[in-house]
Parts: structure tokens; C-alpha cells; sequence
């Protein structure tokens, strides 16, 4: 992890310049950070040429001049797949790029003409743009740093709603007749925590969000090793404290809160403290479309893991030394990802649910005096969205080819401004389809309202 | 007699006998009222009793200047003019029939002179009513980030043939390839504003700059009061002129006065602060110009007066209201002005 000094020295001087900005792409598993990333770089890469950035006033008024990828800061750290996303994205039939297994970074340097020249300045400028992609699943440690063992199994046992409870139905009857105070056998632990793993698989496949620990679903070369063998315990409300501190370290209580704390220590705060601490900027990615396909428990799961997330960040207004010493996020963008799956009147709806999704953190930001902006945006646009006649009436409606292949031409649902009630998911309920991507045709990725993100994101940086 | 007065000793009140006065007073504000349940069927509306705008429109009305109609005046003359035609249309028609051919080229002179005006009349109406359109896109514009997007192409499409471009224009070609289904109101008037208006306005500030140039060296260069007062109406007109064609708007004589008017109005009353600041760098450069002889300095107050003047006009008919970072400045066209005013005296020197 230790960098040359000089490099260390010339990233100071940059970042005490202002010309280098680290963005925080977030999101949680399958919110669409990798096409994001991809998009981005692909925009910004013919930015200038094909790229219709029509909304980032530096890209409209021919001032950016494009972007290069540049040998990152970390060599350690693999660096983010971009062309076998684009690849992927070339095929025929095109397809997603996979989803992310690992972390990965990437350096972008922008060369932009400013707007004004100063006194010093040349022709050009340079900024540069650290970004990097990592598996969503992860994100959800986080929180974790602010809990013990005690007080993590208490808030994993208050999230137990009834579909939820219902994948981990195996763990529970296994764990039930497991005695806190114990002595802990080995096995028999492994066997419970694979149960917890199980359960927590399948939640996600069923599409909940709020699922700790994020290694268990994606283990990367952890995979067995007993710091994964712990869970929560369910009864431990009813004891107390003081007794559960006192208990023998062989029990199964002292040996899972010793794993959780390894666990903690080892392996979320390092990703953290190397990842995590320095962001300028933060663009939280959540796909709302899927959410509300999943139903209502699913969806308030996700506002909750969305504002335990968000208190992992330091917001806050910069200033030099801030800027030097302990970076903080000052502008946030808060996005519907895949807005392309929806016609472009449900826009504005979009960013209305997203903002009573996100309303408790908003109003914490809003405390902070850190700006905010809520959009929606389709990084890759996989659709075309026409207009059809149809019974006499001009309807809305999207033109794109279905994940199997076959050709749609539909109107996807209207989208709700806020969480309909119980009465309407039993009726109704949502079903918004998805789309294979386009198929790819030179130039720069077609997309939705990815130059008012980069404006907003780091469009103050290019005057 | 000039005695303070004592403080008011204590009083006691009771609960039973109190005073007539106060048993008046709590008939007058009686219990709180109880509560009252309503059936939930009941109809019922909105708290909001007047709908928002009302009162400020009510306002603006009152604040504005009283609007007065001539109808006595403007029936006297057209009940005249139209008199007056059918007259000499008589006259004619007997004139025909009777042989008196002088009569009847006098009524058909007057016929002729009277199409003619009415002609002329019209037409300024025509153009009257082409300001008051360029006044309503100029609303519908500033409502744009609101407008649905169909909408929000409408008034584009509006604005390009208020601009005079046509269809394969490379500006408004550039706004089509911009454009994107999903973009809204506000994105759309963006855009309009960088394709369409951004190249005027480009056109306009050279246009001002090179207009209010000429105005300081023919004052300057001009021996005689009187004929600078007549430059400076007739250049500034001139540039008024031509600075509303540049933006899709063009005036009759009522309209340039209207317009002339509320530019006058404008750099007399409104933004004060900015006028303050104007004025400074204006002072400013008066100084400078004192380093130039009596008659550049003239020359160059005036052109920065005429050139302020273009800016003002320049803000009121352009069809959007300008950006702020945008905002066109004073300061950006002195510099040209005093280089301008500059190479003339060294010309000067050098002939002399």
C-alpha cells in the first residue's frame, strides 16, 4: 500500500491545486456501477467528437477536449475492466458487462481549455479523475464499523420482516438450539454460518438489499476461512451485557464476537481506509425499478440500507487543508439508474420516489449544507422511446429488444411519486422489464442524462 | 400639579362579581368550540380560498400606469378619415358622370392620400402587434423550464422563426442533433440558448461595440455641439435598430419610440446598483480619458454612453433573459473603446 514519496508529494500538490478530484461511484449490488463507470469513460473518451454531452457546458462549448486513461496511483489494485465491458457491450447480440467480483481501479486525466485564462495558466488544463469499481455487496460493511457483535445481532434481529425471515428459515431452526453461553465447537459453527451464507444468497436473489456481512455473498479468496464463520445471535436481547462480557472465551458467544471483531478490524476497515476515506465527490447509484419489481418490503429494505450506507461518509464544505488532510464530500448526486427502462414522462416521477426513498439521509446532507441533486439517468440507453397510436389515443411508449431477444414495443407502467400502498401491490403490483443493450454503433454509448451528472459532479472543476 | 402619578395600588378580582365590563368581555370571546365530527363522505375542498396571483396581479394592475383609451379622439378621426373617403368617393362617382374632371382628380388625389396613410397606419399596427408576439414567446421562453416537452418544442420552433432561420440552418440543426427525447423544459432552454441566441449575441456585442466606436470618434472628430446631439440620435437609433432585427424584431416608428422609452426607463431607474458600478468604472475611465485631450474625452463618454445604451437594449429584446454568468458587461467594451479613441489621437497627432 506504501506509495514512492514523490508520488505521494505530487498527488498532494494536486489535490492543493484542486486539479484532482476522487469520485465516489456508490451503489449497492446490481444498482449499475460498472456500465456507469464504463459510460463515463467511454463519454468522456469522445468527449468533444461523438459524445452528445450536450448538458455539461464544458463539452457544449468545445472547451473539454477528452480524457486518456493514465497508469493509476495503486499498482497493486487491478484496473477497471473497460475494454472487455466494451467488448461485451460489442458482441452480437451485445450483452451486459458482468457484474464486478472484485475491486479495480482507474485514472482518467481530462484536458479541458478553460473558460477564462488566468495568469499562469497555459492553453489547456488537466484534471484528474480517480474512480474506482468494487462488488456492491461489499458496501454494506460499512455500517458495521460503527456496531459490536451485541449491538449488530440487535439490529439484524429488528429487520426481520416476514418474507425475509422466510430464506432464513434453515439458519433459524439451527441456531435456535445454540447456547450463547456454550462451549463452541467448531463445526458446529461452520454449519451455521453456511446456513446464514445460504439465507443471505438467497435473500438477494429474492432482491433485498440490507444484507451484512457483504463478504458472505461475494467471499472473493476469503471463501472458508473462519473469520466468515460468525452470525448474528437472535436471543440476545433478552440477556445482559454484562453477563455476556463475563462469559468464558471459549463459548460460542466469545468466539463470535471475536470473529465479528476480526472481521471488522481485518477486513472492513482496511477496504475502507484505503477506498473509502478520500472522496471529493459521491454519486450514489439505486436502481428504483427493481426495487419496486421486488415489492414493498423489498424496497423499504432498500431505503434502509441506503441510509445506513450513506453515514459511512464524511460530508462536509472543503477548504485547502481539508482538501489535503481529510477530504470530504462536497456534492453528492443522488440517481435512478436505468431510467431508459421507463418513458421519458416518468422521469420527473422518478426522481420524485428517489427522493422519498432517500429522504433521512437528504435531510442530514441538507444539515450539512452539502449540495445535493437528485436525477435519473440511463448510463447506457438500451431503448428508444417513441410514441404509438394506439385505441384512438398518442401514447407514450419504448422501442428495445427483451433480455431473450425478442423485439418490445411497450408502454413499461406508469412509475408511483411515492410508495403506493398495501391495497395496490396486491392488486397490481409492479413489472417493469428489462432490456438488452443496444447494439453498438461507433462513437460514444448512447445514454440518458449522463452530462448533467458530470456537470453536476465535476463540471465546477472545468470553468 | 406636576405631580407624578401613584402607582396603581393592588386589586383583587373575583371569580362571582366581577366587574360589568369584564362579563362583557367574555361574552364577546365565547368557549372554544367544541369538536365536531364530519361524515367522511362529505364533500370538501381545499383550505386555499383565492387562487395565488390574483392579489399580485391585482397589485401590478394597480401599480401600473393608468392605462388610458383616446376613444373620443380615435372615433373623431376615423369618423373623419372615414367621411372624408366616402365623400370623395361621391364626388368622384358625380364627377364621372358629370364631366367635371378637376373635381374628380382632387377626390382622387385625396382617395389615394388617404389609402396611402391608412396603408401606413396599418402597417405600423402590424409591426405593433409583432412586438407584442416577440413579448409573448418572450413569457412562453422564460415559462420553458416548466413546459412539457412538446411544449417546450413548440416554442423553440417559435423562436427559430422569430430568429429567421430556416429549417437546414447549421444553428438550429446543431439544437436538433442536441436535442434528446428525454431532456425537459429547462435542458431545452439550454440548449436553445447556446445554439440559437448565443451566436446573436456574439453578432451583437461586435455590433455594439464597433457602432458605440464610431459614435466617440465622429463626436469627437465633429467641431459642433449641435451636430454631435444629432450623431448621437441618429447613431443610437441606428444601433437600436439593428441590434432588434438581430434578434427577430422588427419596429415601426411607435415601437422603436416604445422601445427607446423603457431602454430610457431601464437605465434610469432600473438596477441602481449596477448603474453605481457602471458609473465608477465610468468615472474610472473619464480619468484615463482625462490623459487624452478635451475632445477624445468627449468623444469617449459618449461612446460609452451609447455603448451602455446597446447593452440595455441588447438585454430587453433578446428573447431570453441573458444567464448570469453570461451577462454581457460594460467593462468588456471599454477597453476597445479607449484603444479605439487611442489610435485616432496618435492618427491625429501624427497629421498635425
Amino acid at each position: 500500500m506504501r506509495q514512492p514519496l514523490a508520488r505521494e508529494l505530487q498527488d498532494l500538490l494536486e489535490r492543493g491545486r484542486d486539479r484532482q478530484l476522487r469520485l465516489a461511484v456508490t451503489g449497492l449490488s446490481r444498482s449499475g456501477k460498472t456500465a456507469f463507470l464504463t459510460s463515463l469513460v467511454n463519454q468522456l473518451r469522445h468527449a468533444g467528437l461523438e459524445a452528445r454531452l450536450d448538458l455539461l457546458p464544458a463539452a457544449r462549448q468545445g472547451r473539454l477536449l477528452g480524457a486518456r486513461r493514465v497508469s493509476q496511483q495503486d499498482l497493486s489494485v487491478p484496473r477497471f475492466p473497460y475494454d472487455q465491458a466494451m467488448a461485451a457491450l460489442a458482441e452480437t447480440p451485445p450483452r451486459w458487462p458482468e457484474p464486478t467480483r472484485g475491486i479495480s481501479e482507474l485514472r482518467l486525466m481530462l484536458r479541458y481549455r478553460p473558460a477564462k485564462r488566468g495568469w499562469l495558466a497555459g492553453e489547456t488544463r488537466q484534471l484528474t479523475l480517480d474512480l474506482f469499481d468494487y462488488p456492491g455487496e461489499w458496501l454494506l460493511d460499512l455500517p458495521l464499523l460503527a456496531h459490536d457483535f451485541s449491538s449488530w445481532c440487535h439490529s439484524q434481529q429488528a429487520l426481520a420482516g416476514e418474507q425475509r425471515r422466510a430464506h432464513f428459515a434453515a439458519w433459524h431452526s439451527a441456531v435456535d438450539d445454540l447456547d450463547p453461553a456454550g462451549e463452541a465447537d467448531e463445526a458446529q459453527l461452520a454449519r451455521i454460518a453456511e446456513r446464514y451464507a445460504e439465507g443471505l444468497l438467497s435473500a438477494r436473489e429474492a432482491g433485498f438489499a440490507d444484507l451484512q456481512p457483504g463478504r458472505f455473498l461475494l467471499p472473493g479468496d476469503l471463501a472458508g476461512a473462519p473469520v466468515l464463520q460468525f452470525f448474528p445471535l437472535p436471543g440476545l436481547s433478552a440477556a445482559d451485557p454484562a453477563g455476556l462480557a463475563a462469559l468464558p472465551p471459549g463459548s460460542n458467544f466469545a468466539t463470535l464476537a471475536r470473529r465479528f471483531h476480526h472481521y471488522q478490524q481485518h477486513i472492513v476497515k482496511p477496504f475502507y481506509r484505503d477506498h473509502f476515506r478520500r472522496f471529493d465527490r459521491q454519486i450514489v447509484l439505486v436502481d428504483l425499478l427493481g426495487a419496486l419489481n421486488a415489492g414493498p418490503e423489498r424496497f423499504e429494505d432498500l431505503s434502509r440500507a441506503l441510509a445506513n450506507l450513506m453515514q459511512s461518509f464524511d460530508y462536509g464544505r472543503r477548504s485547502l487543508l481539508s482538501r489535503l488532510f481529510a477530504p470530504r464530500i462536497d456534492r453528492l448526486a443522488i440517481a435512478a439508474t436505468k431510467a431508459d427502462h421507463v418513458t421519458p414522462e416518468q422521469h420527473p416521477r422518478l426522481v420524485a420516489l428517489l427522493e422519498a426513498l432517500l429522504a433521512e439521509p437528504l435531510k442530514d446532507l441538507r444539515f450539512a449544507s452539502v449540495p445535493v441533486r437528485a436525477l435519473s439517468l440511463a448510463a447506457i440507453r438500451a431503448s428508444e422511446a417513441r410514441e404509438v397510436e394506439h385505441r384512438g389515443q398518442r401514447t407514450p411508449a419504448l422501442r428495445a429488444v427483451g433480455l431473450d431477444g425478442e423485439p418490445l414495443l411497450l408502454f413499461p407502467g406508469e412509475v408511483p411519486e411515492r410508495l403506493p400502498d398495501a391495497a395496490f401491490w396486491t392488486r397490481q403490483g409492479f413489472s417493469y422489464p428489462s432490456f438488452r443493450p443496444l447494439p453498438l454503433e461507433g462513437g460514444a454509448l448512447p445514454h440518458i442524462r449522463m452530462d448533467t451528472a458530470l456537470d453536476w459532479l465535476i463540471g465546477d472543476k472545468l470553468q | 400639579m406636576n405631580q407624578s402619578r401613584d402607582p396603581r395600588p393592588s386589586q383583587r378580582f373575583s371569580a362571582e362579581a366581577g366587574e360589568p365590563g369584564e362579563a362583557e368581555a367574555s361574552a364577546s370571546s365565547p368557549d372554544p368550540r367544541p369538536t365536531e365530527t364530519f361524515d367522511a363522505e362529505l364533500t370538501s375542498r381545499p383550505l386555499a380560498d383565492e387562487p395565488p396571483g390574483v392579489g399580485e396581479q391585482a397589485l401590478e394592475a394597480s401599480l401600473a400606469r393608468p392605462r388610458r383609451r383616446r376613444w373620443g379622439l380615435l372615433t373623431l378621426l376615423s369618423g373623419t378619415l372615414g367621411l372624408g373617403a366616402v365623400e370623395a368617393a361621391s364626388t368622384l362617382y358625380a364627377a364621372s358622370l358629370g364631366g367635371n374632371w378637376l373635381a374628380g382628380a382632387w377626390s382622387l388625389l385625396l382617395l389615394l392620400a388617404l389609402a396611402l396613410g391608412g396603408s401606413a397606419l396599418a402597417r405600423e399596427l402590424w409591426r405593433l402587434r409583432r412586438l407584442r408576439r416577440h413579448d409573448r414567446l418572450r413569457e412562453r421562453l422564460e415559462a420553458l423550464p416548466e413546459a412539457a416537452p412538446k411544449e417546450a418544442h413548440a416554442t423553440a420552433e417559435s423562436l427559430r422563426r422569430c430568429l429567421d432561420l430556416d429549417d437546414d440552418h447549421p444553428h438550429w440543426q446543431g439544437f436538433l442533433a442536441a436535442r434528446q427525447a428525454h431532456h425537459d423544459g429547462r435542458d431545452t432552454q439550454l440548449l436553445l440558448d447556446h445554439h440559437l441566441l448565443a451566436p446573436r449575441d456574439r453578432e451583437a456585442s461586435r455590433l455594439i461595440s464597433r457602432m458605440s466606436g464610431e459614435t466617440a470618434i465622429m463626436v469627437a472628430v465633429s467641431p459642433l455641439t449641435l451636430v454631435d446631439m444629432a450623431l448621437v440620435a441618429w447613431r443610437s437609433l441606428a444601433m437600436i435598430d439593428r441590434l432588434c432585427r438581430l434578434y427577430g424584431l422588427e419596429l415601426g416608428y411607435p415601437g422603436r419610440v416604445r422601445l427607446l422609452r423603457s431602454v430610457l426607463y431601464q437605465m434610469a431607474f432600473a438596477g441602481a446598483t449596477e448603474m453605481a458600478g457602471d458609473a465608477g468604472m465610468q468615472m474610472l475611465s473619464m480619468n484615463l480619458a482625462g490623459r487624452l485631450s478635451t475632445r477624445a474625452a468627449q468623444g469617449m463618454g459618449v461612446g460609452l454612453l451609447s455603448a451602455r445604451l446597446g447593452l440595455r437594449t441588447q438585454r430587453l429584446t433578446r428573447p431570453m433573459p441573458f444567464p448570469e454568468e453570461s451577462l454581457p458587461r460594460l467593462g468588456d467594451l471599454r477597453r476597445e473603446l479607449w484603444q479605439q479613441l487611442r489610435r485616432l489621437e496618435a492618427d491625429l497627432d501624427r497629421t498635425a
